[in-house]
């Protein structure tokens, strides 16, 4: 009897590792589909991390080139700044010229009054239109405003150049993002040699987050000036309140 | 009341521009610096500075620490401090406010805001230093 129940225990038993060999050829394929697909697999990883890789290592191109836009925009700024100072300096002189016109102006509009208390009416006629057409007062008026007009061109001339500190704040925020992305491109490319990627970071290329405003906009809105003027005008009242407060304690 | 302006920026572009629109509306007398640090040092050496414009967005030491900086010297307590920045975010014009600057300026300025913001200055901070 014992026997007999030992002989069913191992038929079972071997039942049961007959079922694992079935199951295991049927396994096979899927393992080898897995190998096969990994096999192919590593190649196309082998791609993306080369495309990583030299992608990484073009950012710190880019960032240059961003740095070098910034710096060609700051010279070019600074030269349209140089020439609107000349043609203010130029201005300036034209209005020395100007009132010293004005001046001789008022000295002949003089010497025009004394003789005409001298003359006769026929003479005074005579006086009176060599006086029309000599005069430059009107000439000298529209000068004046023409000149006007130049500085005040000139004047807005610098202040819309304030886009360039702006736009270089924006380019600024860019060249953050930019060296954000490298950084984390950098951490992906798990088997690249780590001195060819340290190669591209210059640390003094590195845009400090301090230097710059990412929100840096130039438009002739005054909603944010505005905004401000209230807060500065509320706290000035609350500050007021507060000392009168003081008084009375 | 003969005003001395501190310009303060690291942008050469905005140190001329505040300082032509500062010539525009009759104030011919000026220093500059190139960010906070600079503009510590400068304020340590010329005693004849009475009045700061500074950016907010400077390297080294940025604006508002430079504000910070000057309200936490006895001697600079009551020294005009006008901010102007692209910063027009509310948080960042109560931080400033907090930080006790005298007036804010949102850029892009124009030669009135900036003459108005003087005069409000000077107007309620008559005694400079």
């Amino acid at each position: 009897m014992t026997k007999t129940s030992n002989m069913a225990q191992l038929f079972d038993k071997l039942n049961d590792l007959k079922k694992v060999f079935v199951y295991g050829e049927r396994l096979i394929p899927v393992i080898q589909s897995l190998v096969d697909f990994m096999r192919d697999t590593v190649p196309l990883l082998e791609n993306i991390n080369r495309s990583i890789a030299d992608s990484t290592s073009k950012i710190p191109k880019a960032a240059n080139h961003i740095n070098d836009v910034t710096n060609a925009t700051e010279l070019a700024t600074t030269e349209i700044l140089d020439l609107v100072d000349n043609m203010n300096a130029d201005v300036d002189r034209i209005n020395k010229m100007l009132e010293e016109l004005e001046k001789s102006e008022e000295q002949k509009e003089a010497m025009f009054k004394i003789l005409n208390s001298t003359l006769n009416e026929e003479q005074k006629k005579s006086l009176n239109e060599l006086r029309k057409v000599t005069t430059n007062k009107p000439a000298l008026v529209k000068l004046n405003e023409l000149i006007s007009k130049i500085k005040s061109d000139a004047n807005n001339i610098t202040l819309s150049l304030q886009v360039q500190d702006i736009t270089s704040q924006q380019l600024a925020a860019v060249n953050h993002l930019i060296q954000s992305v490298q950084g984390r491109l950098s951490s992906l490319v798990l088997d690249l040699d780590e001195a060819d990627i340290n190669e591209h970071k210059n640390e003094e290329e590195q845009v400090q987050s301090s230097t710059f405003d990412p929100n840096a906009r130039y438009h002739k809105l005054t909603s944010h000036q505005e905004e401000a003027d209230e807060i500065f005008k509320k706290n000035f009242e609350k500050a007021s309140q507060e000392e009168i407060d003081k008084l009375f304690k | 009341m003969d005003l001395k302006f501190l310009i303060v920026d690291d942008s050469v572009t905005m140190r001329r521009i505040v300082a032509n629109t500062l010539k525009n509306i009759g104030y011919e007398n000026y220093a500059e610096a190139t960010d906070g640090k600079d503009a510590l040092i400068k304020l340590a050496t010329d005693k004849s500075l009475n009045f700061v414009i500074t950016d907010w967005n400077m390297p080294v030491l940025s604006g508002l620490e430079l504000i910070k900086a000057i309200r936490s010297d006895e001697s600079m307590i009551n020294l005009p401090i006008l901010m102007v920045t692209t910063r027009g975010v509310k948080e960042d014009i109560i931080e400033a406010l907090k930080a006790k600057v005298s007036n804010y300026i949102v850029k892009p300025f124009t030669p009135a805001i900036l003459k108005e913001k003087i005069d409000q200055i000077m107007s309620t901070n008559p005694g400079v230093n």
